[in-house]
């Protein structure tokens, strides 16, 4: 249970409850999906629960990846303190009283805790004000990213950034980044729609390329607003999923989902296509039964095939058959 | 209609609770139960190789508590048997995806429509094994004749006497090799039942024809003439009430007389 309060553009968060890094983040993830809760200045209110620096940092970016930013924390252990601040992240002490402004789901015992909250977190919060006009434009630039997907419900495995260094790292999620997973979140249907009609069938030679030299494994996933070349094997139970064509020099044997935003001139490509399911735009085609053997077969003549989208379908060629 | 909702756990990993849960779900959905099976073991699913579903999974639990579809469209059918049903786990997350909540709202809803809801646990007593027995009202606890096993499942079962909504569990035992037993290189049954002191359900003999069957994702029950595959039948049918007796998994040192004990068991189980 948290209590939430409301201060002008600033949002404190209360989770003085949580036991555990993932309480807070899965706590904080349904609090950040409210409607209100998009570009504002997050206070956290963390009891004593100790959080080392890599835990602060996922939470800071999972209100980031929201649309928010983390002003502050406040805290009574002085590891999380110590750790918040090697990061620059302001302490806050929250003690005097100021009236908070409540949000619709606050339950009415919410009061008593919000009146905790400090001048100090309020006058942070006024300066941090200055930076808003930056945050806003940069939100929009995210959501104009977004992609749609809600046909098999792969939207947010898609990464918003685009094209920078930075993003091409992020992409690649490794289960144990599993709170990653929970930053890329779904915006409203409205301009979901707006993107798929931009992004239809665009030529794909035109995207930006993620190249990389890795396998992928088993619960792995890679994500990118482009086409993706990857050298190396991507292994049943991966992932893979591009805006543009998904060509792997090696075997592909999890699931390839290309043209992720709705477009049908993507194609997927291999020199083994041996995927449990291959995706392309809307169209979903699965291995065949009689072929679902949980291992590869690992065969030294391998047969480069491409899958591409012809009426409505998914079509397998062998690449020396395409003209 | 209120469906019942079977945990199948053991605390230890790989005495074969996902055997066990495609199994018994096989053997039910044959005797023309409706069976969902729920595999909990987020970020490490092995239930849909079993039934060799994987090439059908488009949604998961995940995407049904994280509402991106409804329950009715992430269940999976068996290819062959209709009344079979999966819901498969995501493999790009992991347990903390759900919540002891979710799994009894999934549970209280599939109940409605379906007999059998059979929930496959992770290993381990963490937040995985809380998830998986939320929903539950009644428990299996595998384990096989090893000390490690047992002690693993006594810590279940004093974790499932805990919880109030567990209404019963039976212990399965799993990988049973009655030669071992007579050199007494192996604990017995009956030296299991007495440590746990917990009633049984099964006693599955060891079977290298379940090796295969994981590969080629085709459930031992389907195979009529494997020992392990009767003997998950019979889990099934005293799930249901029957009353069969125990398999005599002495064995048989002649072709003749594997051929005999074949008979006499399936005369025993006309007369049960």
């Amino acid at each position: 249970m948290s209590e939430k309060g409301f201060l002008e553009n600033g949002f404190i968060i209360d989770l003085s409850n949580a036991k555990s890094a993932a309480d807070i983040i899965l706590e904080l993830s349904d609090i950040l999906d409210l409607p209100d809760a998009k570009g504002k200045n997050i206070c956290l209110k963390l009891n004593d629960i100790d959080l080392n620096k890599s835990q602060i940092m996922s939470i800071n970016s999972l209100i980031s990846s929201m649309g928010s930013t983390l002003a502050f924390v406040s805290t009574n252990s002085n590891t999380t303190k110590d750790s918040a601040e090697s990061l620059d992240i302001k302490i806050s002490e929250l003690k005097n009283e100021i009236e908070v402004q409540e949000l619709d789901e606050s339950t009415p015992e919410a009061d008593e805790e919000d009146n905790e909250y400090s001048t100090q977190s309020y006058e942070t919060l006024d300066y941090e004000d200055l930076e808003e006009e930056e945050e806003e434009n940069e939100i929009e630039e995210l959501k104009e990213a977004e992609i749609l997907l809600e046909d098999l419900g792969e939207l947010d495995e898609i990464t918003v950034e685009v094209s920078d260094e930075e993003a091409l790292t992020e992409t690649v999620s490794y289960p144990s980044y599993s709170e990653d997973d929970e930053l890329e979140e779904e915006k409203p249907m409205e301009e979901k729609e707006e993107e798929k009609e931009k992004s239809e069938n665009e030529d794909t030679s035109k995207l930006p390329t993620l190249y990389l030299r890795q396998n992928l494994r088993s619960g792995q996933t890679m994500s990118y607003d482009g086409n993706i070349l990857l050298v190396g094997d991507t292994n049943p139970g991966s992932e893979i999923i591009a805006k543009g064509d998904i060509t792997v020099w090696g075997v592909l044997g999890g699931i390839a989902h290309a043209g992720a935003r709705g477009n049908e001139t993507a194609t997927i490509r291999a020199l083994k296509l041996n995927a449990i399911q291959l995706r392309i735009s809307g169209c979903y085609a699965r291995r065949p039964d009689t072929d679902n053997i949980p291992y590869i077969q690992r065969s030294n003549q391998f047969i480069p095939e491409e899958a591409m989208i012809e009426n409505n379908e998914i079509i397998i060629h062998k690449i020396n058959e395409i003209d | 209609m209120s469906g019942r909702v079977i945990v199948i756990t053991s605390g230890k990993g790989g005495v074969g609770k996902t055997t066990t849960s495609a199994n018994i779900g096989t053997a039910l959905a044959k005797a023309g139960q409706k069976v969902v099976l729920i595999d909990t073991d987020i970020g490490l699913r092995n239930l849909d190789l079993l039934l060799g579903l994987e090439n059908r999974i488009v949604y998961t639990i995940v995407d049904v508590v994280e509402e991106r579809c409804k329950l009715k469209q992430a269940l999976v059918k068996d290819k062959k048997n209709p009344n079979l049903n999966l819901l498969a786990a995501a493999q790009t997350r992991d347990k903390s995806a759900l919540s002891q909540e979710h799994l009894k709202s999934i549970c209280d809803e599939l109940k409605e429509e379906y007999d059998f809801i059979l929930v496959d646990c992770p290993a381990g007593i963490e937040q995985g094994f809380q998830n998986a027995v939320a929903g539950a009202t009644e428990a299996i606890v595998v384990t096989t004749p090893e000390m490690s096993a047992v002690r693993d499942a006594d810590r279940i079962i004093g974790l499932l006497e805990a919880k109030e909504e567990i209404e019963s569990y039976k212990l399965l035992l799993n990988r049973v090799r009655p030669s071992m037993i007579q050199s007494n290189d192996m604990m017995s049954v009956e030296d299991v039942v007495d440590i746990l002191s917990c009633g049984l359900i099964g006693i599955i003999p060891e079977d290298t024809g379940i090796i295969t069957s994981t590969n080629k994702g085709e459930p031992i029950v389907n195979d009529e003439k494997a020992l392990a595959g009767m003997a998950y039948q019979n889990v099934a049918k005293r799930i249901l009430g029957e009353e069969v007796e125990f398999l005599n998994l002495e064995e048989p040192k002649s072709f003749v007389e594997k051929i005999k004990n074949f008979f006499t068991k399936l005369f025993g189980k006309e007369q049960g």
